[in-house]
């Protein structure tokens, strides 16, 4: 090899080693002075408001049928600690009504039916009865559920159930109590809107099949095939709709809307309600919010076309703080969600009294309760309280 | 020259008892299959001990990866002998080091962690303390103070190898076992405390209500510039800090900070330069979730939450720390026939695609054998803790078990040790400035650059093509 031909292929291989180090280095560098600059923020995609028309209605009043899911923090979590935490598939736990009497974290969905089906929808006390003597902590469940009355721009009355508690005997006494079974009955209550799989929202469904079979059911894409076998093993014969994610109108003025998230227990998927009340603005109505009233709040806005362009008010579990837990995330939302300017807030059940005593310290406009019927606290709306946006209560 | 004066490691030559790529795949079944039988029975929620609560089992997971870096790297396997490492079966010596790491880890845990610092320093690290304040029941209290430990942990799963990496073992490198050994562990858990204090304590401080102004700074002076209050911004790029320092010590061979000669100042740089590299990633990986799922919101929960954002970075920085490891170990950091800089170039660009399809792997797929929750945000989600876990796993098979069976351990003799060394110093020496290099690397520089905005420019339309989760 002649020395220009050698000077030649060491300079390829200098140039070669350069280039590996600068790919490396300028990769690096963009990486580090770029990716979480001010400018980075020109490369975010442009939101367009879909500003999607659900209608307008007068006004909605939500009654709390019951807001106590269970009704000791200790027992509900130490069961979630023993049965190997909150990956758990709920249906494995033994909690009522698919206890099997074999212990903590080893029932299933499967053997759980077998004991009570025969007894659905009808014999609800045998089958509670029954699930007493084989289940883990039966005396610990109750349920979330509530009556949803919106009355549209016509003065027409619309009601709806949005979810349907836990525990057949608690439910069946709190619907009695609030003469929801009646309503059931005469065939007002127009569907049954479930927000997700959780035990304390979905397995009480009997109690609502028992006083109207035919009523049409709502629940959100997601549930497991257990969850959806429930439905046909709970005794109801009436339209099911399997709603996807995204926004479903419901009547004017009220839509649904999915959200596709993982929640705790082995449950996918959350349903939760807007309304759009005549010159007030948005109100939100949830079971859970696993997705967080702010993310909802923020999902209205890029979706929803609404009144005044304001949020007007929140009920419901805000999930935030359910087993009296703290996380600084939390934090977050109590520091974040003034900015949205709600006028309305109604919280219970999975928002823990402590973020409800965070919120009212904050200086929100929080709706309290009374405390009566096994709730803990007046810091938020409890069993029986009832809330009312575009009209007073 | 004795050639325990060096560290087994070092001293140790692996020849594969097969060609081609089979012992790679024998040793990836291998390790899949015990993976797979020790997550059931500790880890998987559907398993034996249930231990994946999450942080009860992240806490163990972080802290025997960390053992185990202690045993090898800092105590260069003492109280055995160098005899005894060389010659004992590697299935004999699997079990005995492993149980002795897991003793370490138990003593560590529940004796030092619980015991003297959670009953005599903060109440935080002792769950039957927290179990014993108002309205915070006995499943929170034990993942409050696993938190905190796991916390400690992710920091001194850093600075534990990077003292050994990047600062070379000074001012002790010189200094028998277990002396030497000691002397680090005392540096980098006291580095460690000094971090977790003014990284994590204010985090685990605004746990309670009220926040604990008298004890900690609240709200903690990261909440502007992270858009939150939580520690998991601090998570973040220290988990990009470990990854990183095994990044360079395996895929790089240290490279760049080998082109350096004066030791003080290869150290430093080494030192800084890896979290100036781990800050790089950091960004990014958040960058890259802006992009693909929009600007987080704070206030909001899961996918969009900043402070989620943040941990989900160290959750992805992860991901590349699994094809960096198995490139090392089973496939003998392949390819090794080019200039150092272009080996390395080579094998980060396979780690990157790697991990790429790992992640796409694992959220595809992972809750339908794992036992975890489908969705990327899900609280209880934590792709560390089975990415930690199989690291681990690979960890005791490569360090413990010579990678028993596909691979045996020959003691390398003094010649073959120095020749190693020269070859090291060689490749690091053979990078010197000529034009031809400066052309490369300016070449080089503006490609990266380039191929970084293209990427961020082309991955949501990417990320949409894939759908990953259905």
């Amino acid at each position: 090899m002649s020395d220009n031909a050698k000077q030649k292929t060491m300079s390829r291989r200098d140039f070669f080693k350069g280039a590996s180090i600068g790919v490396m280095g300028g990769v690096l560098g963009a990486m580090g002075l770029y990716s979480y600059s001010p400018m980075r923020k020109q490369m975010f995609p442009h939101v367009e408001r879909k500003m999607a028309d659900i209608g307008v209605c007068r006004k909605v009043k939500v009654t709390n049928i019951s807001e106590t899911s269970w009704f000791n923090n200790a027992d509900l979590v130490g069961d979630i600690k023993g049965a190997g935490g909150l990956l758990v598939d709920q249906y494995s736990y033994n909690w009522p009504p698919f206890g099997d009497g074999s212990g903590l974290g080893k029932g299933s969905y499967e053997k759980g039916i077998a004991k009570i089906k025969h007894l659905l929808p009808d014999r609800l006390d045998e089958a509670w009865a029954l699930q007493e003597s084989m289940s883990v902590h039966p005396e610990n469940a109750g349920g979330y559920a509530a009556l949803i009355e919106v009355t549209d721009l016509d003065g027409k009355e619309h009601k709806y159930l949005l979810d349907s508690g836990w525990s057949y005997k608690w439910t069946d006494e709190c619907f009695r109590r609030e003469g929801i079974d009646r309503m059931l009955q005469n065939g007002e209550i127009e569907g049954l809107f479930i927000s997700h799989e959780h035990f304390d929202h979905y397995w009480g469904l009997p109690v609502t099949v028992k006083y109207a079979p035919e009523i049409p059911l709502y629940i959100p894409e997601g549930f497991y095939p257990e969850g959806m076998q429930y439905i046909k093993d709970s005794g109801h014969k009436g339209p099911v709709t399997v709603v996807k994610p995204g926004l479903k109108p419901i009547v004017p003025g009220m839509a649904s809307y999915v959200f596709a998230i993982p929640i705790i227990c082995r449950v996918y998927g959350e349903q939760s309600l807007y309304f759009n009340v005549k010159d007030k603005g948005l109100v939100s109505v949830t079971g859970c919010c696993h997705q967080s009233i702010i993310q909802f709040a923020e999902t209205a806005y890029r979706e929803i076309k609404y009144e005044n362009d304001r949020f007007h008010g929140i009920y419901g579990g805000l999930h935030i703080s359910p087993f009296d837990d703290w996380d600084p995330k939390y934090d977050d939302l109590v520091i974040s969600l003034g900015k949205y300017g709600f006028e309305k807030i109604g919280c219970n059940h999975c928002t823990g009294v402590l973020c409800a005593k965070k919120f009212i310290q904050a200086g929100y406009p929080v709706v309290q309760g009374t405390a009566r019927f096994r709730s803990k606290d007046p810091a938020y709306l409890g069993n029986g309280d009832t809330i009312a946006f575009g009209m007073d209560v | 020259m004795e050639t325990h004066s060096v560290n087994y490691l070092e001293g140790r030559r692996l020849v594969k008892r097969w060609n081609g790529p089979v012992p790679a795949i024998v040793s990836l079944v291998l390790t899949l299959a015990v993976f797979y039988a020790t997550w059931w029975i500790f880890q998987d929620p559907r398993g034996l001990m249930r231990m994946y609560t999450p942080y009860v089992g992240y806490m163990y997971t972080r802290w025997w990866l960390i053992v185990l870096i202690w045993m090898v790297y800092l105590f260069n396997y003492w109280p055995f002998k160098r005899e005894w490492v060389e010659r004992t079966h590697p299935v004999v010596k699997g079990v005995v080091l492993t149980a002795i790491s897991v003793a370490v880890l138990l003593i560590l845990i529940k004796g030092f962690f619980e015991g003297i610092l959670g009953n005599f320093g903060l109440a935080y690290f002792n769950p039957e303390r927290l179990t014993a304040l108002p309205s915070v029941t006995n499943f929170f209290a034990i993942e409050y103070a696993a938190l905190a430990c796991l916390m400690f942990a992710a920091i001194a799963s850093w600075l534990s190898p990077a003292w050994v990496v990047a600062c070379e073992e000074v001012p002790w490198q010189d200094l028998p076992q277990p002396a030497k050994g000691i002397s680090i562990l005392v540096i980098t858990f006291f580095l460690s405390t000094i971090v977790y204090f003014i990284t994590m304590h204010s985090h685990m401080a605004i746990l309670y209500h009220p926040w604990q102004e008298f004890t900690a700074i609240t709200p903690p002076y990261w909440e502007k510039f992270a858009n939150t209050v939580s520690g998991n911004f601090h998570v973040s790029w220290i988990m990009c800090c470990t990854v990183t320092v095994w990044l360079v010590e395996t895929i790089w061979e240290r490279f760049p900070f080998s082109m350096i000669e004066r030791n003080w100042l290869r150290r430093l740089v080494a030192f800084f330069g890896i979290i100036a590299i781990a800050f790089a990633m950091h960004f990014f990986l958040y960058f890259v979730q802006e992009l693909t799922w929009g600007e987080a919101i704070r206030g909001t929960r899961r996918a969009f939450a900043p402070d989620w954002r943040w941990l989900h970075v160290g959750e992805m920085a992860v991901f590349f720390l699994v094809p960096a490891l198995f490139i090392t170990f089973y496939c003998e950091n392949w390819p090794r026939k080019y200039s150092l800089p272009a080996n390395v170039l080579i094998r980060t660009t396979v780690t990157a695609v790697a991990a790429v399809l790992l992640y796409i792997f694992y959220y595809k797929t992972s809750h339908l054998f794992l036992g975890t929750q489908k969705g990327f945000s899900h609280p209880q989600q934590f792709p560390m803790i089975p990415t930690i876990w199989l690291i681990n796993i690979w960890l005791v098979h490569h360090w413990f078990m010579d990678n028993w069976p596909a691979w045996k351990m020959a003691p390398k003799t003094t010649a073959e040790i120095e020749e190693d060394h020269a070859q090291a110093l060689e490749k690091a020496r053979s990078i010197r400035w000529t034009p031809s290099l400066g052309w490369g690397l300016g070449a080089g520089a503006a490609f990266g650059v380039l191929a970084y905005f293209v990427s961020v420019n082309v991955l949501p339309y990417f990320y949409n093509a894939i759908d990953i989760i259905k």
